[in-house]
């Protein structure tokens, strides 16, 4: 599976690869695209390797649950998320790249995110619309 | 064997598991931190123990190390995500596991206990950078790094949770970091010779009970560093020579010497593949006059490649091809063009594809060819057939032919532009906007009030967008502009009837949680010209700076050029970070062309210097409002007498 990430210029996508496991015996399709999102989420909040310069989510930022519904993926996300910068340029990046492996999955097309369970505007204080589900389109 | 039966049936291995390895649950306990941990969720295998993730000294022994766990009861999976970070993947099932992009082979395959999944109690405490042995788990240093940048080097050291180091001597030819409580099984020492650095040494000192890691590093004569960071799962410290102050900001990209001796499964993981995609490079875009009076669009390419290429009719009239396996040499361009072109914008949209995206000034006939440098895309003065495709693709490189045509048609894909009717897409919303006041600007200083936005030394953000969107204003008056401002004071916008309903649906109590649609509809309701919103940007380091320009919708994107040209031009002495597209809340739902201007950053000193300037200021406000001078003289309102 390729995770993507936003290069320090901001916009550039940078990518690695994380192995996937095989569907264990006897588990449902819906069990396996909801492990695969979940662990495509992780993998994107957590971002590349150490030494790989990227655009992060606020250290702590954890996802607390993945959901899917459709062609959409609910992430949800911790409040830690809310502790960044405040700056355009990192809500963009992360959530760029967050957007952007989320929908490398087959049938995935959309991406809705919540914090700690709720819908907002934005980040508080932020600008990037998190109210309405996000898209590869939107970049 | 374990592995092999699970692997065939879930519920006979799972019962045959439980059946025939596990002895009895039972508790384990630790010293660790100076304290003891009793784990309780404990189940003794025949390839040893198994720790359930609902433990909560495991999961207290997580939280301690700054790691966090993701699974759901049912899930196959469970992921930790270290504070390196890297993340730790186990499956039900699967003895296999992974540690960032390294996999390992564990003792035996975790397994579910009714809602419960417990996992090798050893290899996931490896995973974790915590060695289990005599009663103690050590926290270990797990690598230390050297990345080289000619004369500068940095050192990274990673492991388990957040690594606090002493300085225990901090002399010319050498210093001494201190690790305590954190063991290590790292090579002892190693040759560098970057930046500085001759040798790193790594000495275990101290007890069982309270390890203790020396980081000795030898110096080359006049040898400075800065003072050493710890981020949230590693400490660094950069050094230099030539005197010069070293380069914790913005390192350059080159890795001279990564020196990993002996790291085990949590090391870092090797560089990712960022970006050797495809073969062949985009050289560059070039556009000529044809001689009917036509443009035509040269995109030099060497190697082979494939491309595709698709155009929307009026009213969106947009053209773009894609690049398949390339990568564009130089950075990306944007640039206005003459008739029948608008504007050009070249872009590397992920590690594989560069995109040439062209708005056209009409419905006008164009085609595409492969030529012997790359690929030609002509735009002719004719109107566009009926019949002609929408998209075609084709190849470029030896093994194509010069002359042959691109002949295959293909549907939009809805997956990688967004669904043909979508409003939000770049593509496809809405093309015009009549104003009904032409000559009124909005002016949305950013935050205010309760949102103080980024804060960085002695500068707020709500603070300096006020003072820059006020100079603003008085320049645009002077001009004969009429000047709106979403706020005039440090404020919270008041909330709109609009953005009161929007708070309600999403069921917050607080209509506040809507201010940027108040602020939106402030330029709605007015029938302004154009929404202009003035912000300061910021990172979660002092690496990244410049000037951004935001746009989100296609009308936006004629505003944000003329107004990234015009304050790339003006000497403000702030490096061009181009237009952005994104999904910004203000600038999608303004009716009337926005950008939000992201001015400079906050957390760059450099860039902090110029925002404290009032003089700085000053000249971006006078840039600003150029910029809404260039791009409405360019855009006159029809039927206003402009």
């Amino acid at each position: 599976m390729t995770v993507y990430y936003t290069q320090l210029d901001g916009t550039t996508l940078g990518t690695w690869d994380v192995s996937v496991r095989a569907p264990a015996p006897g588990e449902s399709s819906a069990g396996v695209l909801h492990d695969l999102v979940t662990y495509a989420a992780v993998q994107a909040v957590a971002g590349p390797p150490a030494q790989t310069s990227a655009v992060r989510f606020p250290p702590g930022t954890r996802v607390r649950d993945v959901t899917v519904n459709g062609a959409t993926a609910v992430v949800d996300l911790s409040k830690e998320v809310t502790s960044g910068s405040g700056g355009s340029f990192e809500e963009n990046g992360e959530f760029k790249g967050l957007v952007y492996t989320l929908t490398g999955i087959p049938s995935i097309n959309t991406v809705q995110i919540t914090i700690e369970g709720r819908t907002v505007e934005t980040l508080p204080g932020g600008h990037l619309e998190l109210d309405a589900p996000l898209r590869r389109s939107d970049w | 064997m374990l592995r092999f039966v699970a692997r065939i049936g879930s519920a006979i291995a799972i019962f045959v598991l439980l059946a025939t390895t596990v002895v009895r649950a039972e508790t384990v306990s630790y010293a660790f931190e100076r304290s003891t941990i009793t784990f309780t969720h404990i189940a003794r295998t025949a390839s040893g123990l198994a720790v359930g993730i609902d433990d909560p000294a495991f999961r207290s022994l997580l939280k301690s190390l700054g790691a966090t766990l993701t699974a759901r009861p049912g899930d196959h999976t469970v992921l930790i995500t270290t504070s390196a970070p890297d993340v730790i993947s186990f499956g039900v099932g699967d003895a296999q596991y992974s540690v960032g992009s390294l996999t390992a082979q564990a003792r035996f395959a975790p397994y579910a206990n009714g809602s419960e999944v417990f996992l090798p109690f050893d290899d996931v405490l490896h995973a974790l950078g915590v060695s289990p042995q005599d009663g103690v788990l050590e926290r270990l240093l797990t690598s230390v790094d050297v990345q080289g940048y000619g004369v500068q080097a940095v050192l990274v050291a990673r492991g388990a949770g957040v690594l606090r180091p002493r300085v225990v001597s901090d002399g010319p030819d050498r210093v001494v970091y201190a690790f305590d409580g954190v063991g290590t099984t790292l090579a002892p020492q190693r040759a560098i010779s970057a930046g500085g650095i001759r040798n790193v040494l790594i000495t275990s000192s101290g007890t069982a009970r309270d390890p203790q890691t020396l980081l000795t590093i030898e110096l080359a004569p006049n040898t400075r560093h800065d003072p050493p960071q710890s981020g949230s799962g590693e400490f660094e410290v950069a050094f230099g020579t030539n005197g010069s102050a070293p380069p914790l900001v913005e390192p350059l990209r080159e890795t001279v010497a990564v020196a990993p001796a002996d790291m085990g499964t949590s090391s870092p993981s090797p560089e990712p593949s960022a970006s050797p995609g495809g073969t062949a490079t985009v050289n560059g875009v070039s556009v000529q006059p044809t001689n009917d009076g036509g443009q035509s669009v040269l995109i030099a390419v060497t190697g082979n490649a494939a491309y595709e290429w698709h155009r929307l009719r009026a009213p969106d009239n947009r053209f773009w091809i894609d690049i398949e396996g390339a990568q564009l040499a130089g950075g990306p361009l944007d640039q206005a063009e003459p008739n029948p072109l608008i504007a050009l914008r070249v872009r590397q949209i992920d590690p594989q594809t560069v995109r040439v995206a062209l708005s056209l000034a009409g419905d006008t006939a164009l085609d595409v060819s492969p030529s012997a440098t790359g690929v030609s895309v002509t735009l002719g003065t004719a109107a566009v057939a009926d019949n002609a495709p929408h998209s075609g693709t084709g190849t470029v490189g030896t093994v194509v032919s010069a002359s042959e045509p691109q002949t295959t048609v293909t549907p939009v894909p809805a997956d990688e532009y967004g669904a043909p009717n979508d409003e939000n897409s770049w593509k496809f919303g809405p093309q015009t906007y009549v104003p009904t006041n032409p000559k009124l600007i909005v002016i949305d200083p950013g935050h205010g009030g309760s949102d103080r936005g980024s804060m960085h030394g002695d500068l707020q953000e709500a603070v300096l967008t006020l003072d820059m969107a006020q100079r603003v204003q008085t320049i645009l008056l002077a001009r004969g502009w009429q000047v709106k401002m979403t706020r005039t004071v440090d404020h919270d916008v008041d909330a709109t009837p609009a953005s009161t309903q929007e708070a309600i649906r999403l069921g917050h109590d607080n209509a506040d949680a809507y201010a940027l649609q108040a602020r939106d509809d402030i330029a709605n309701e007015a029938g302004a010209r154009l929404f202009v919103s003035i912000h300061c940007n910021a990172y979660l380091n002092s690496g990244p700076n410049g000037v951004t320009v935001y746009d989100s919708k296609p009308i936006d994107a004629a505003l944000a050029l003329a107004m990234d040209r015009t304050i790339a031009l003006a000497g403000l002495g702030v490096k061009d970070d181009g237009v952005v597209k994104s999904h910004l809340y203000v600038t999608m739902h303004a009716n009337m062309p926005a950008i939000l201007i992201e001015t400079a950053f906050l957390t760059n000193p450099a860039d902090y210097a110029k925002l404290s300037s009032s003089d700085w200021r000053q000249r971006m406000a006078e840039a600003i409002a150029d910029g809404i001078d260039r791009y409405a003289q360019a855009n006159p309102v029809p039927n206003s007498g402009e």
